[in-house]
Protein backbone atom coordinates (compact mmCIF):
# COMPACT_ATOMS: atom_id res chain seq x y z
CA UNK A 1 0.00 0.00 0.00
CA UNK A 2 1.32 3.32 -0.85
CA UNK A 3 2.41 5.94 2.20
CA UNK A 4 0.56 9.10 2.49
CA UNK A 5 3.81 11.04 1.47
CA UNK A 6 4.05 9.10 -1.78
CA UNK A 7 0.17 9.55 -2.75
CA UNK A 8 0.67 13.32 -1.89
CA UNK A 9 3.68 13.71 -4.32
CA UNK A 10 1.43 11.95 -6.53
CA UNK A 11 -1.35 14.27 -6.31
CA UNK A 12 0.73 17.30 -6.59
CA UNK A 13 1.63 16.20 -10.33
CA UNK A 14 -1.94 16.54 -11.13
CA UNK A 15 -2.56 12.48 -10.43
CA UNK A 16 -6.72 12.80 -9.10
CA UNK A 17 -6.14 8.99 -8.19
CA UNK A 18 -3.59 9.08 -5.51
CA UNK A 19 -5.36 12.34 -4.52
CA UNK A 20 -8.76 10.32 -4.33
CA UNK A 21 -7.26 7.41 -2.33
CA UNK A 22 -6.20 10.28 0.24
CA UNK A 23 -9.50 11.44 0.78
CA UNK A 24 -10.84 7.93 1.03
CA UNK A 25 -8.29 7.25 3.72
CA UNK A 26 -8.81 10.32 5.93
CA UNK A 27 -12.40 11.47 5.13
CA UNK A 28 -13.91 9.36 8.25
CA UNK A 29 -11.30 11.40 10.45
CA UNK A 30 -11.46 14.44 8.65
CA UNK A 31 -15.60 14.61 8.48
CA UNK A 32 -15.77 13.30 12.09
CA UNK A 33 -13.63 16.13 13.49
CA UNK A 34 -15.82 18.83 11.02
CA UNK A 35 -18.86 17.45 12.55
CA UNK A 36 -17.81 17.70 16.35
CA UNK A 37 -16.64 20.88 16.01
CA UNK A 38 -19.25 22.68 14.08
CA UNK A 39 -22.02 20.18 16.19
CA UNK A 40 -23.95 19.49 13.20
CA UNK A 41 -23.40 16.85 10.46
CA UNK A 42 -24.40 18.34 7.60
CA UNK A 43 -22.22 21.75 8.56
CA UNK A 44 -19.51 19.36 9.18
CA UNK A 45 -19.29 17.56 5.85
CA UNK A 46 -19.14 20.97 4.18
CA UNK A 47 -17.01 22.06 6.15
CA UNK A 48 -14.45 18.58 5.02
CA UNK A 49 -15.72 19.12 1.23
CA UNK A 50 -14.03 22.67 1.62
CA UNK A 51 -11.09 21.01 3.25
CA UNK A 52 -10.00 18.25 0.93
CA UNK A 53 -10.89 21.03 -2.13
CA UNK A 54 -8.43 23.66 -0.08
CA UNK A 55 -6.24 20.24 -0.02
CA UNK A 56 -6.24 19.97 -3.24
CA UNK A 57 -5.21 23.43 -4.24
CA UNK A 58 -2.59 23.44 -1.83
CA UNK A 59 -1.29 19.95 -1.66
CA UNK A 60 1.98 20.80 -3.48
CA UNK A 61 3.19 22.83 0.08
CA UNK A 62 2.27 19.62 2.08
CA UNK A 63 6.17 18.67 3.21
CA UNK A 64 6.14 15.26 4.56
CA UNK A 65 5.33 14.33 8.20
CA UNK A 66 2.16 13.49 9.06
CA UNK A 67 -0.61 13.81 6.67
CA UNK A 68 -3.74 14.18 9.66
CA UNK A 69 -1.88 16.87 11.14
CA UNK A 70 -1.58 19.02 7.79
CA UNK A 71 -5.53 17.88 6.80
CA UNK A 72 -6.42 18.32 10.57
CA UNK A 73 -4.55 22.08 10.06
CA UNK A 74 -6.65 22.89 7.14
CA UNK A 75 -9.79 21.60 8.22
CA UNK A 76 -9.33 23.73 11.95
CA UNK A 77 -8.77 27.31 9.71
CA UNK A 78 -11.76 25.78 7.42
CA UNK A 79 -13.97 25.47 10.87
CA UNK A 80 -12.74 28.83 11.85
CA UNK A 81 -13.45 30.17 8.59
CA UNK A 82 -16.90 29.05 8.75
CA UNK A 83 -17.38 30.55 11.99
CA UNK A 84 -16.63 34.04 11.33
CA UNK A 85 -18.94 33.85 8.19
CA UNK A 86 -21.88 32.88 10.65
CA UNK A 87 -20.99 36.02 12.60
CA UNK A 88 -20.34 33.96 15.57
CA UNK A 89 -16.63 35.65 16.12
CA UNK A 90 -16.39 34.46 19.83
CA UNK A 91 -12.70 34.15 20.91
CA UNK A 92 -11.65 30.28 21.88
CA UNK A 93 -11.95 31.74 25.63
CA UNK A 94 -10.26 29.16 28.04
CA UNK A 95 -13.60 30.15 30.86
CA UNK A 96 -15.79 30.11 28.28
CA UNK A 97 -18.95 27.83 28.74
CA UNK A 98 -20.52 25.64 26.83
CA UNK A 99 -21.76 26.37 23.66
CA UNK A 100 -25.59 25.01 23.30
CA UNK A 101 -26.15 23.27 19.88
CA UNK A 102 -29.78 23.52 18.34
CA UNK A 103 -31.45 20.38 19.75
CA UNK A 104 -34.96 19.18 18.98
CA UNK A 105 -37.13 17.72 21.94
CA UNK A 106 -36.72 14.32 20.53
CA UNK A 107 -33.10 14.35 20.23
CA UNK A 108 -33.14 15.99 23.97
CA UNK A 109 -34.46 12.76 25.47
CA UNK A 110 -32.19 10.71 23.89
CA UNK A 111 -29.75 8.43 25.68
CA UNK A 112 -26.67 10.52 26.18
CA UNK A 113 -24.41 8.70 23.38
CA UNK A 114 -20.69 10.24 23.20
CA UNK A 115 -21.32 13.13 21.12
CA UNK A 116 -23.62 14.47 23.27
CA UNK A 117 -21.17 13.88 26.15
CA UNK A 118 -18.54 15.57 23.63
CA UNK A 119 -20.86 18.86 23.85
CA UNK A 120 -21.46 18.76 27.29
CA UNK A 121 -17.66 20.56 27.74
CA UNK A 122 -16.83 23.60 27.68
CA UNK A 123 -15.59 24.80 23.68
CA UNK A 124 -11.83 24.48 24.20
CA UNK A 125 -11.81 21.11 26.21
CA UNK A 126 -14.18 19.73 23.03
CA UNK A 127 -11.97 21.42 20.33
CA UNK A 128 -8.88 19.48 22.17
CA UNK A 129 -10.66 16.94 22.84
CA UNK A 130 -11.36 16.57 19.37
CA UNK A 131 -8.20 16.63 17.69
CA UNK A 132 -6.17 14.53 20.29
CA UNK A 133 -8.82 12.01 21.66
CA UNK A 134 -11.20 12.02 18.79
CA UNK A 135 -8.87 13.09 15.75
CA UNK A 136 -5.94 11.17 17.18
CA UNK A 137 -3.14 14.14 16.92
CA UNK A 138 -0.83 14.43 19.67
CA UNK A 139 -0.76 17.09 22.25
CA UNK A 140 2.17 19.38 20.01
CA UNK A 141 0.13 18.43 16.97
CA UNK A 142 -2.94 19.76 18.45
CA UNK A 143 -0.71 23.17 19.51
CA UNK A 144 0.40 23.87 16.52
CA UNK A 145 -2.66 22.94 14.39
CA UNK A 146 -4.77 25.59 17.05
CA UNK A 147 -1.95 27.95 17.83
CA UNK A 148 -2.75 27.81 21.60
CA UNK A 149 0.42 26.88 24.15
CA UNK A 150 1.31 23.19 24.26
CA UNK A 151 -0.02 23.59 28.35
CA UNK A 152 -3.07 24.60 27.85
CA UNK A 153 -3.79 21.52 25.26
CA UNK A 154 -2.73 19.28 27.75
CA UNK A 155 -4.76 20.79 30.53
CA UNK A 156 -7.79 20.81 28.77
CA UNK A 157 -7.59 16.91 27.36
CA UNK A 158 -6.77 16.23 30.70
CA UNK A 159 -9.96 17.91 32.22
CA UNK A 160 -11.66 17.17 29.15
CA UNK A 161 -11.53 13.13 29.22
CA UNK A 162 -12.12 12.85 32.74
CA UNK A 163 -15.14 15.04 32.68
CA UNK A 164 -16.05 12.99 29.01
CA UNK A 165 -15.58 9.82 31.34
CA UNK A 166 -18.15 10.94 34.15
CA UNK A 167 -20.22 11.89 31.78
CA UNK A 168 -20.47 8.47 29.89
CA UNK A 169 -20.33 6.68 33.03
CA UNK A 170 -23.18 8.80 34.28
CA UNK A 171 -25.42 7.96 31.35
CA UNK A 172 -24.37 4.61 31.24
CA UNK A 173 -25.63 4.29 35.03
CA UNK A 174 -29.00 6.10 34.13
CA UNK B 1 3.66 5.06 27.94
CA UNK B 2 2.28 7.35 24.89
CA UNK B 3 -0.01 10.36 25.62
CA UNK B 4 -2.34 8.52 23.47
CA UNK B 5 -2.66 5.42 25.65
CA UNK B 6 -4.23 7.45 28.55
CA UNK B 7 -7.58 7.59 26.07
CA UNK B 8 -7.50 5.04 23.88
CA UNK B 9 -10.31 3.59 25.30
CA UNK B 10 -12.09 6.79 24.18
CA UNK B 11 -10.19 7.60 20.75
CA UNK B 12 -11.08 3.55 19.63
CA UNK B 13 -14.75 4.20 20.60
CA UNK B 14 -14.94 7.53 18.00
CA UNK B 15 -12.57 5.78 15.66
CA UNK B 16 -15.87 3.36 15.50
CA UNK B 17 -18.05 6.11 14.44
CA UNK B 18 -15.78 7.61 12.32
CA UNK B 19 -15.01 4.26 10.30
CA UNK B 20 -18.83 3.78 10.02
CA UNK B 21 -19.25 7.00 7.94
CA UNK B 22 -19.61 5.91 4.15
CA UNK B 23 -16.33 6.79 2.37
CA UNK B 24 -17.79 6.29 -0.85
CA UNK B 25 -19.87 8.99 -1.52
CA UNK B 26 -18.08 11.49 -0.11
CA UNK B 27 -14.84 10.69 -2.20
CA UNK B 28 -16.95 10.91 -5.43
CA UNK B 29 -18.58 14.30 -4.18
CA UNK B 30 -15.06 16.04 -3.58
CA UNK B 31 -13.35 14.35 -6.81
CA UNK B 32 -16.41 15.73 -8.68
CA UNK B 33 -15.58 19.25 -6.98
CA UNK B 34 -12.23 18.51 -7.97
CA UNK B 35 -12.91 18.18 -11.60
CA UNK B 36 -14.64 21.31 -11.80
CA UNK B 37 -12.34 23.33 -10.36
CA UNK B 38 -9.36 22.53 -12.51
CA UNK B 39 -12.03 22.85 -15.86
CA UNK B 40 -12.70 26.23 -14.64
CA UNK B 41 -9.17 26.81 -13.94
CA UNK B 42 -8.30 25.84 -17.69
CA UNK B 43 -10.90 27.96 -18.72
CA UNK B 44 -10.10 30.84 -17.31
CA UNK B 45 -6.11 31.06 -17.64
CA UNK B 46 -6.34 29.52 -21.36
CA UNK B 47 -9.06 32.07 -22.00
CA UNK B 48 -7.09 35.18 -20.51
CA UNK B 49 -3.88 33.45 -22.78
CA UNK B 50 -5.74 33.52 -25.77
CA UNK B 51 -6.69 37.03 -24.84
CA UNK B 52 -3.25 38.14 -24.26
CA UNK B 53 -1.85 36.12 -27.22
CA UNK B 54 -4.49 37.79 -29.59
CA UNK B 55 -3.91 41.37 -28.39
CA UNK B 56 -0.07 40.34 -29.06
CA UNK B 57 -0.47 39.21 -32.26
CA UNK B 58 -2.40 42.35 -33.47
CA UNK B 59 0.08 44.44 -32.43
CA UNK B 60 2.85 42.39 -34.13
CA UNK B 61 2.71 44.41 -37.88
CA UNK B 62 3.21 47.95 -35.97
CA UNK B 63 6.04 46.20 -34.14
CA UNK B 64 7.54 44.84 -36.38
CA UNK B 65 7.01 48.11 -38.76
CA UNK B 66 8.25 50.02 -35.74
CA UNK B 67 11.40 48.10 -35.56
CA UNK B 68 12.66 48.58 -39.60
CA UNK B 69 11.85 52.50 -38.53
CA UNK B 70 14.47 52.22 -35.62
CA UNK B 71 16.98 50.29 -37.62
CA UNK B 72 16.97 53.16 -40.56
CA UNK B 73 17.63 55.87 -37.84
CA UNK B 74 20.41 53.56 -36.26
CA UNK B 75 21.94 53.37 -40.12
CA UNK B 76 21.35 57.22 -40.81
CA UNK B 77 23.19 57.81 -37.18
CA UNK B 78 25.85 55.52 -37.98
CA UNK B 79 26.96 57.39 -41.12
CA UNK B 80 26.42 60.64 -40.42
CA UNK B 81 27.64 60.77 -36.95
CA UNK B 82 29.23 57.83 -35.47
CA UNK B 83 30.53 59.62 -32.31
CA UNK B 84 27.25 59.88 -31.53
CA UNK B 85 26.11 56.01 -32.47
CA UNK B 86 25.31 54.40 -28.95
CA UNK B 87 23.47 57.80 -27.21
CA UNK B 88 21.13 58.20 -30.48
CA UNK B 89 20.12 54.69 -30.15
CA UNK B 90 19.20 54.44 -26.94
CA UNK B 91 17.44 57.78 -27.27
CA UNK B 92 15.20 56.53 -30.24
CA UNK B 93 14.56 52.95 -28.94
CA UNK B 94 13.83 54.44 -25.48
CA UNK B 95 11.38 56.95 -27.15
CA UNK B 96 10.31 54.81 -29.70
CA UNK B 97 9.05 52.26 -26.46
CA UNK B 98 8.05 55.28 -24.40
CA UNK B 99 5.72 56.77 -27.00
CA UNK B 100 4.26 53.84 -28.83
CA UNK B 101 1.18 52.70 -26.72
CA UNK B 102 1.96 49.03 -28.50
CA UNK B 103 4.24 48.24 -25.77
CA UNK B 104 2.00 49.20 -22.80
CA UNK B 105 -0.35 46.86 -24.51
CA UNK B 106 1.63 43.73 -25.13
CA UNK B 107 2.90 44.65 -21.34
CA UNK B 108 -0.46 44.44 -19.98
CA UNK B 109 -1.52 41.55 -21.90
CA UNK B 110 1.56 39.61 -20.71
CA UNK B 111 0.69 41.05 -17.30
CA UNK B 112 -2.43 39.74 -17.44
CA UNK B 113 -1.42 36.26 -18.57
CA UNK B 114 1.01 36.32 -15.71
CA UNK B 115 -1.57 37.44 -13.08
CA UNK B 116 -4.18 34.55 -14.35
CA UNK B 117 -1.51 31.79 -14.10
CA UNK B 118 -0.60 32.99 -10.44
CA UNK B 119 -3.77 33.51 -8.88
CA UNK B 120 -5.29 30.11 -10.13
CA UNK B 121 -1.98 28.42 -9.18
CA UNK B 122 -2.33 25.78 -6.79
CA UNK B 123 1.03 25.90 -4.91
Amino acid sequence: MRSDPDLAHSAAQGNESAFAELVRRHQGKVRGMARRLAGSEATGDDIAQVTFLTAWQKISTYAGGTFSAWICTICWREFLQWRRRQKMEIEFDETAEIIPFDRSADQTEMRMDLTRALETLSEAQRVCVVLCVATGLTHQEAADVTGWPLGTVKSHVLRGVALLRTRLENANVA
Amino acid sequence: MREQDAYKDLSDLFRVEDNALPAEPFTRQVMHNVRKRKRMRRFVVGGLGLIGASIAALQLPELLGEWVGVDKTVTAALTTAPSELSTAAVNQLSAAAMSNPMWLAIAAGAALCVFAVSAFERA
